[in-house]
């Protein structure tokens, strides 16, 4: 055998499917990961051992690193749910989208990134990203056509939508990381406290610090008194409570009541 | 497309970069023995250390040079074969056979020479990793394209997800379609789902966007047919059972699942029963004959 196909972790059937179905839908939560070995010991082929998340994943990644892939960890902006992305290493593009979609519509999706990535509150406008159709490059695009893509990048975990605004997905935050902060070295927001890519959130209207809501939970989770991890400040804030996934299986129904905040805050 | 690889200007990861050292940014041009496989090459390395004892400096800067003129060839090496995995996984997924033609425009560019091991690598790769095949459709046009080698999972969803709400979904949806004799119009099934507080486009905190979940998901998975319905003005949709919502489930278990929803019996519609009890034994007869046939073939 020729090269270094093989490095310390061992692949089994589990891992494979794991993999391939985090390439079918692009990103893939804590509970997929808690669940799919569990459910292949029912299938005869598997064995009985059943690894935790953390080992189960770097096992993987081990296998992954002579490939320049790496299952990445991140946490959703919105609701702070932990998900898994596959992102590539060694190039820095948004090549993995360049299979499924034109050169105009590539080119939509940078116009609506760079929207997103200036605005105030983590979102585009659908209308101003429409507005943009006649500046793409490729074939031309009518709003109409423009509209449809934007779903298709939506239905593709590249990015979110509310209420006819558009976001970032939190696949692309993990699997574009790279890119953003090379390509919009000056716009790109940062988390104060977990110091990664910040597309929502929430700033101190004081010293302009910006936060992750989930992060900023979690800080002021322990504290009566909620105030800025950076100037001590009043945060102003509302902040719901920090994502446990065990209470989340539980109050299934009642969950979307009792969360206070889901809207973007700025 | 991914980028066609040049000789040093490919974007290294960190660790590598802090492996090179100082020789980093400097282009050392590949040599002539570039054609000879890594292992050849280091075979080579090892052959002239042996012959030359005593190496003086001048011949011991010039081996260092070439180990790691070679050692670079290497690393370009795998990270071409690294390319070649990733793209061939991404053109699979458009299900169309890949050409040789195509690997070497937009990966394999110069080292095309080296094709044969590069693919064999690639195809290593495919298969211990991710469990796929690379399989040649025919010598003569050197078309490719990857098979699954993992066994089809029953129930992927499932073991996603969880049963619980999208199949759950997906049972009512099967449901209204069986008792409105196995088809339903689009309109009546969002209307139902409206009654849920489930709206096609909104989105829904254990569907996410049901549109893409019904329309999309469950179609492609099978679960569900979509057709337009000829001789309509304006145009109507309906939805009838796809071929895995058949291997999956059955008419009396989804008569079953209705009846409890509305607390009664299987029975209270004679109808659906009938048939179900009908399906049913068209079941048992298929199973016996497979069963039969599989005794007396050799497959």
């Amino acid at each position: 055998m020729q090269g270094s196909t093989r490095r310390t972790g061992i692949m089994t059937d589990v891992h494979r499917r794991f993999l391939q179905l985090l390439m079918t839908h692009g990103v893939l939560e804590e509970c997929d990961v808690k669940r799919l070995p569990k459910h292949c010991d029912k299938v005869h082929d598997c064995n009985a051992t059943v690894e935790k998340p953390e080992d189960f994943i770097n096992n993987i990644n081990s296998v992954l690193e002579s490939l320049y892939i790496e299952i990445k960890k991140g946490v959703t902006e919105d609701d702070g749910r932990p998900i898994y992305a596959l992102v590539n290493l060694a190039t820095t593009s948004i090549s993995k989208m360049a299979s499924d979609f034109a050169e105009n519509e590539l080119d939509l999706f940078r116009k609506a990134l760079e929207l997103i990535i200036d605005s105030d509150t983590g979102f585009a406008s659908s209308t101003n990203i429409l507005n943009l159709v006649d500046q793409l490059k490729g074939k031309k695009m009518r709003k109409k056509e423009a509209e449809h893509v934007l779903q298709k990048f939506v239905q593709n975990k590249w990015q979110g939508e509310k209420e006819g605004e558009f976001t970032l997905h939190g696949r692309a935050i993990l699997e574009m990381d790279q890119y953003i902060r090379e390509t919009y070295p000056d716009a790109v927001k940062v988390c104060n406290i977990c110091r990664s890519l910040l597309i929502q959130g929430q700033s101190c209207e004081t010293c302009g610090i910006r936060v992750h809501v989930p992060c900023v939970a979690k800080y002021l989770q322990s504290n009566s008194e909620p105030h800025c991890p950076h100037c001590n400040d009043y945060w102003p804030h509302e902040v719901p409570e920090v994502f446990d996934p065990e209470k989340e299986r539980e109050t299934g129904m009642s969950r979307s009541n009792k969360r206070s905040l889901r809207s973007r805050q700025h | 497309m991914l980028q066609k690889p040049e000789s040093g200007a490919l974007p290294i990861p960190q660790a590598e970069r802090e492996m090179d050292g100082s020789h980093d940014g400097e282009t050392q041009p590949l040599t002539a023995s570039q054609e000879m496989s890594p292992e050849e090459d280091l075979g080579a390395v090892r052959e002239e250390g042996a012959s030359e004892p005593s190496l003086t400096p001048k011949g011991a800067r010039a081996l260092a040079a070439k180990t790691l003129a070679r050692r670079r060839a290497c690393r370009r090496l795998d990270r071409t074969v690294a390319e070649l995995v990733q793209f061939l996984l991404l053109k699979d997924r458009k299900k169309s056979p890949i050409t040789r033609s195509e690997m070497v425009k937009y990966v394999i560019g110069d080292l095309k020479d080296l094709f044969p091991e590069i693919i064999a690598r690639a195809a290593e790769h495919l298969r211990y990793v991710f469990g796929f095949e690379l399989k040649q459709l025919d010598r003569k046009h050197h078309t490719y394209i990857l098979i699954n080698k993992l066994k089809p999972i029953e129930h992927e969803e499932e073991a996603l997800r969880g049963d619980g709400p999208r199949l759950g979904l997906l049972m009512m949806i099967l449901g209204l379609i069986y008792m409105k004799g196995n088809s339903a119009r689009e309109a009546q099934v969002w209307a139902m789902l409206r009654r849920l507080g489930v709206r096609p486009s909104k989105y829904h905190f254990l569907f996410g966007y049901p549109k893409r979940l019904i329309m999309e998901d469950f179609v492609q998975l099978r679960y569900l047919n979509y057709r337009r319905v000829p001789h309509t003005n304006p145009p109507e949709c309906e939805f009838s059972w796809g071929p895995r919502s058949n291997l999956e489930t059955s008419k009396m278990k989804v008569l079953g699942f209705v009846a409890k929803l509305h607390k009664k019996e299987p029975q209270h519609w004679p109808v659906q029963y009938r048939e179900a009890l009908a399906d049913e034994a068209d079941r048992a007869r298929a199973g016996a004959s497979v069963r039969a046939r599989a005794s007396t073939h050799l497959w």
